[in-house]
């Protein structure tokens, strides 16, 4: 199928999810500002939750709010990513493909990303990340080469940057808005600072 | 830092990387003034040693606790969970073994055996295990609670239910078990389920009105409720007044909490959930009686 292009925004956000949870399974969702058609841009994600993932009502009461949302920002969901707590097993969970569905009932060119918690060591070189894509009703591994992150080295920095700093801590996902309903599930604090961190005033093109 | 520490093991945080922090400098810097409560604070600071992969701290808090007390049951554990943190699974098994072939009455070595197995993702094993070992120990709730958390990664939720329901009984207070009961129901799905879902949804929100799950839990089972088209007009009707006061509730809660923080975006619900007949006030002074009813409704 088409190419898949993953911004820094969302797999710095996506990389400190799962570093704040080290010992739970972590979701979230992938979106797109992009119009549909053609590569499928991801250009942020909204983490979701950190407890309980097979469980049905907050999962869908957050799929509805962020669906809501996406709609008056302009962004389309186009894909989903989990973070497995064991991290011998990478490969997707029944919960997983089931909410990876849904979404690609939607969005034709749905993409279901699997981090791999064993490659997530501080030297590593290559982006922890499977990707799968829907083929006819099965998940398949999507090929490698059809899987861009531009300028990799930096994305991965500013994350490692982030975590060294503790502004991890910063993540809001849902779960831990509906422990607190003041804090931002949008997390649009951590979006400036990765913004400010990636801009071009820093060194990165 | 002695009380901090100690506050935290009251507590039981998992906040690993403080404990780290605080006790590394308090061994390192003040052994001397901490008398006997040395003894207890190597030995959570070895478990956070553990838990932030600092190998080091972890083997001096141990031989310290081994040359202290020698042939203790307490520190052979301790090294076990080191071999379990290294993954030496098998070297740690054999440790746990050796204790409760000393005393096989003993529950955390039995705990741990079972923890191995999770961390090995052998799902099926551990679940049998812990099953065994609650046969024998029927009273241990973090073990009651772990099955639920294994049947639910399972996808088992008829038997996470069970699990739920013994932690409701010896804790009817808690409003967390109502309020996982009430999800795990609602995941089952069908009516029945959906009903006792929101009948526990409101059980949860009337021990603590401010668990926003809760809250939201209860706005889609009586959502759902009302636009099957398995209920009568009766039920139908109740169940839109439900979701239409949580509605409320919820709307009032981020305008409160909205205000107090001046944020200005506003999230609203998605109107497709709710067949919206009646819109009534919030009425906060009559809460209480709501949620009783609903709690009791025939419905």
């Amino acid at each position: 199928m088409g190419e898949v292009e993953l911004s820094c925004l969302a797999y710095v956000k996506m990389y400190l999810h799962a570093c704040l949870f080290p010992r739970c399974s972590v979701n979230g969702l992938l979106l797109s500002s992009s119009p549909a058609g053609g590569a499928v841009c991801v250009t942020d994600c909204v983490p979701l939750l950190h407890t309980h993932l097979p469980l049905a009502p907050i999962t869908q009461l957050a799929l509805t709010q962020v669906d809501v949302w996406c709609a008056q920002t302009q962004q389309r969901i186009v894909g989903y990513y989990q973070a497995n707590a064991c991290v011998s097993d990478s490969s997707p969970t029944p919960c997983a493909l089931k909410i990876a569905d849904k979404i690609a009932e939607q969005c034709n060119n749905a993409v279901l990303l699997m981090i791999d918690g064993g490659k997530m060591s501080p030297d590593y070189r290559v982006p922890p990340i499977v990707m799968y894509e829907r083929k006819d009703t099965r998940w398949t591994l999507k090929d490698k080469h059809t899987i861009m992150l531009r300028q990799w080295e930096e994305t991965r920095d500013i994350a490692s940057q982030l975590l060294d700093s503790g502004d991890h801590s910063l993540l809001v996902d849902f779960d831990s808005h509906l422990d607190d309903i003041t804090r931002d599930w949008t997390n649009q604090k951590l979006n400036a600072k990765i913004a400010e961190l990636a801009s071009p005033a820093n060194g990165n093109v | 830092m002695r009380d901090k520490l100690r506050k935290w093991r009251e507590d039981n945080h998992r906040n690993s990387e403080q404990i780290v922090d605080v006790g590394e400098e308090l061994i390192n810097e003040h052994a001397s003034k901490l008398g006997d409560d040395i003894w207890i604070i190597y030995e959570q600071v070895m478990i956070a040693a553990l838990d932030c992969s600092r190998d080091d701290l972890a083997w001096t808090c141990l031989q310290e606790l081994k040359r202290q007390f020698p042939g203790s049951q307490r520190v052979k554990r301790l090294a076990g969970m080191r071999l379990e943190a290294l993954e030496k699974y098998e070297d740690a098994n054999k440790q746990y073994d050796s204790i409760l072939q000393d005393d096989p009455t003993n529950t955390a070595a039995r705990k741990r055996k079972i923890s191995i197995l999770k961390a090995q993702g052998k799902s099926a094993e551990a679940i049998r295990e812990l099953n065994e070992y609650l046969e024998q120990f029927v009273g241990d709730q973090e073990a009651w609670h772990e099955l639920s958390e294994l049947y639910i990664n399972e996808h088992d939720y008829g038997k996470a239910a069970f699990c739920l329901e013994e932690l409701m009984m010896t804790n009817p207070h808690n409003h967390l078990y109502c309020e996982q009961y009430a999800e795990v129901k609602y995941t089952q799905g069908g009516l029945e389920n959906l009903e006792l879902s929101r009948k526990y949804f409101a059980q949860a929100l009337k021990l603590n009105n401010r668990n926003m799950r809760a809250l939201f839990g209860l706005y889609m089972s009586a959502s759902h409720i009302a636009a099957s088209p398995k209920v009568n007009a009766t039920v139908k009707k109740a169940n839109v007044k439900y979701a239409t006061w949580a509605t409320n509730q919820i709307n009032r809660a981020y305008q409160v909490s909205y205000a107090r923080k001046k944020f200005n975006n506003r999230l609203k619900l998605s109107e497709n959930m709710v067949v919206v007949d009646v819109v009534s006030k919030p009425n906060t002074t009559k809460w209480t009686a709501l949620s009783k009813v609903m709690i009791n409704s025939k419905h």
